[in-house]
């Protein structure tokens, strides 16, 4: 144990009078007397149920927040009363507007009413009969091992940063949690496709896997955000798009579109969440441009490594449909950076070259 | 009694079955979403809040939904006929792989942001067209 209480509670006689007292039914109840604020919350949508956002009012809730917490670095539940002496967590992320979106709390209860579990909802059986070392089966498994390594990622990134990330801030690190979910459940449903039947897995991918890492190792986490949902997830929901569109058999097709339907919760927080922190501090769109010039040399590397562009190619019957997905992607890719306030970075993106490269 | 496709009684029929097949809805959750879906020259509206289709429309704005879903009405048709073969949308007919590649259904929206919507409840809008299958759809080609 490497924390340790600055009181020996067990030997502190006042703490064994207060317990006697309260075995011989002298309560104190001070604490009854104290609440703060009585207020009555009730599902507002009762089809809905009683959301996060059905609470969030008064003391309770995220609009009394300051930009900077300064008063509760505890354990302590946003809206309760904080008593002298909480120990510290040592949060680092005590900035509002580094992790904040209005949406995150309706975000959080869409993720978990749309949740599906790939043990039951697959309809695994439909792939009974592939011939292992058909050229399409082989390329269906270098993508899933690809997505095996990005949903790992993407559980490990949330990971690093929610207890990094201050209490007060609640809703946000209940939607990292889901995201963890979210990360896992697509390693858990690809590394299952990849393994059906007489499957394998197949390559794990280099560059890849320098875009993964670029992902995870950042320094701050409007950085890791940018990374993760605007730069990474935008195409997954890609591949999930062509996953399902490519598919020929019923899993294939579960598969595909529940990736893009998952996907996309990480782009709409990352959206709001960026949205929200450059209009709140332009000042952060040149900081988080300048990693972005970064980051998108390390997404070139990987959307042109043999282990990922191969496969897809297989699977589509040639260069050009995959140059078509890739320049899609790109400008709806662009867009969002635009609607998330970070400018037009067209003529500062590697990725148009890239593609032009890709066409010629 | 048969329902004609397109017509606003066919997605009026699809909206009722979004209350009598409300399992179905629910277990694929929430979905909040205001899009179009234009058939030819002829547009739709529809709404759906959590888990079912509240409302649809013939015609009106187009900037104010989320998304269109355009395609020509043939192509529609072919849709709704294979979903009423097959069960629901076959790999070859799901609003995925129609809107994709190739533009067989173009989608239009003006803020990305909203399009997303599409994808993030694709499969609940892709069970309201599913739906068609329980419906006796009388196939207007001729409209083609």
């Amino acid at each position: 144990m490497s924390y340790v209480s600055p009181r020996d509670r067990s030997q502190d006689p006042t703490i064994v009078q207060k317990m006697v007292d309260v075995m011989l039914g002298d309560l104190d109840l001070s604490w009854m007397s104290s609440i703060r604020e009585r207020v009555a919350f009730r599902p507002s949508d009762s089809r809905r149920g009683f959301t996060l956002d059905d609470i969030n009012g008064g003391s309770y809730g995220p609009d009394t927040l300051p930009e900077i917490v300064r008063n509760n670095f505890s354990m302590a539940p946003r809206g309760a009363i904080l008593v002298p002496g909480l120990p510290s967590l040592g949060y680092r992320v005590n900035r509002k507007s580094d992790v904040w979106a209005d949406s995150a709390p309706a975000l959080f209860e869409e993720g978990k009413s749309r949740r599906w579990a790939p043990a039951v909802d697959v309809p695994w059986s439909a792939l009974d009969g592939r011939d292992p070392q058909d050229r399409r089966e082989l390329a269906v498994r270098q993508l899933a091992t690809d997505l095996v390594a990005i949903g790992l990622v993407a559980s490990d990134v949330p990971a690093y940063w929610v207890w990094r990330m201050n209490q007060e801030f609640h809703e946000i690190k209940y939607l990292l949690c889901l995201q963890m979910f979210d990360g896992a459940r697509l390693a858990e449903a690809f590394r299952k496709r990849a393994l059906y039947g007489s499957g394998s897995l197949g390559v794990d991918c280099k560059p890849l896997a320098e875009l993964l890492k670029m992902v995870f190792d950042c320094d701050t986490y409007p950085e890791a955000s940018l990374s993760q949902n605007l730069v990474l997830f935008p195409w997954v929901q890609a591949i999930g798009r062509h996953f399902e569109y490519l598919a020929d058999n019923a899993a294939d097709t579960i598969l595909g579109m529940r990736l893009a339907q998952d996907a996309t919760r990480f782009i709409a927080y990352g959206t709001a969440h960026l949205r929200q922190l450059t209009a709140t501090r332009p000042a952060e769109a040149d900081v988080l441009n300048d990693h972005l010039d970064l980051l998108e040399n390390g997404l070139v590397g990987a959307l042109g490594a043999r282990e990922v562009i191969e496969p897809l190619v297989v699977l589509s019957g040639g260069l050009e449909p995959v140059a078509g997905l890739y320049v899609r992607t790109t400008d709806l890719y662009l867009a969002r950076l635009e609607r998330a306030g970070l400018g037009d970075r067209r003529e500062r993106s590697p990725l148009p070259d890239f593609l032009a490269m890709l066409s010629d | 009694m048969a329902v004609r496709f397109p017509s606003l009684q066919f997605f009026e029929a699809l909206q009722q079955r979004t209350v009598e097949a409300r399992d179905r809805f629910e277990k694929l959750g929430y979905c909040d979403t205001t899009f179009g879906v234009r058939v030819g020259e002829e547009l739709y509206r529809v709404a759906f809040e959590v888990y079912e289709c509240t409302g649809v429309w013939e015609g009106g704005d187009p900037a104010e939904l989320d998304f269109v879903l355009v395609g020509p009405a043939p192509v529609w048709s072919e849709m709704v006929e294979a979903i009423g073969r097959n069960g629901g949308a076959d790999a070859d007919h799901t609003l995925n792989t129609l809107s994709h590649i190739g533009d067989v259904i173009d989608v239009e929206f003006a803020d990305p942001e909203r399009y997303d919507r599409f994808f993030r409840y694709m499969t609940s809008i892709q069970e309201f067209f599913d739906q068609a299958q329980y419906l006796d759809v009388d196939l207007a080609r001729e409209s083609a």
